[in-house]
């Protein structure tokens, strides 16, 4: 008898294996509740956002409402990179919160070079995610009893 | 601009941007070290693990943003020039 023998090396049992197999199936369904998450706090970023924009250009003016829909707009974009960094996470890559970030950085100076733009709209609708955040939150928490979480 | 006050203005964002940095860095290192952890504890929560990492982060991130925003305005958009 060879120890190089394949059915006497030591490996994973038949049950070990469906083990490691379940588990498998549970990480990919409970992914699903992440994937839900983001989808719902980019949907409810994007809709408050919407709905802000035509009061702040009846309130104000056009410049400022366009001001704020960039701003808003680049929030959502910033929202799907940290969510995109958070997916990664442990799955090789090792770092969060660099090209959001960058693209925060790139739309203050833009706001801040250009005459078009107002810096103070432009960060108040880039602050709107956390008003998305909050929003879906409470509505998954409270309002909603088929999804509490 | 006034010397003093454009060395001033960009003394005030590093140290602003640099200050305002060290808490939301720490706590999210903490935060994505403990979640991993939690992930490799019980892989069948990792989607709600990551659910609330993406959550925490966003708010922790927010803190930084808030610095950045100080920094970068004194820079490019001083109020004092």
């Amino acid at each position: 008898m060879e120890l190089s023998d394949p059915s006497l090396q030591p490996g994973p049992t038949s049950n070990e294996s469906e083990l490691a197999e379940a588990q498998i199936s549970q990480s990919g369904d409970s992914m699903d509740d992440y994937y839900q998450l983001k989808n719902g706090l980019i949907i409810s970023s994007s809709v408050i956002a919407g709905l802000f924009f035509g009061p702040v250009w009846w309130m104000y003016s056009l410049k400022v409402a366009s001001s704020y829909l960039l701003g808003a707009s680049v929030g959502v974009l910033y929202l799907r990179i940290l969510a995109k960094n958070v997916e990664q996470l442990g799955t090789g890559n090792t770092q969060v919160g660099k090209g959001q970030l960058g693209v925060f950085v790139l739309l203050i100076v833009l706001a801040t070079q250009w005459s078009q733009l107002e810096v103070l709209p432009v960060f108040l609708g880039f602050l709107t995610y956390k008003v998305g955040i909050l929003f879906f939150v409470l509505w998954s928490a409270v309002l909603s009893p088929s999804t509490n979480r | 601009m006034d010397p003093l006050v454009a060395a001033a203005s960009v003394l005030a964002a590093a140290l602003g941007i640099g200050i305002s940095t060290i808490g939301p860095a720490l706590a999210q290192g903490n935060a994505a070290g403990k979640a991993v952890e939690g992930i490799a504890r019980q892989p069948e929560a990792e989607g709600k693990i990551r659910g609330t990492l993406l959550l925490c982060l966003a708010f922790m991130e927010s803190l930084t943003i808030y610095g950045l925003v100080i920094a970068l305005v004194l820079l490019f958009a001083n109020p004092f020039a």
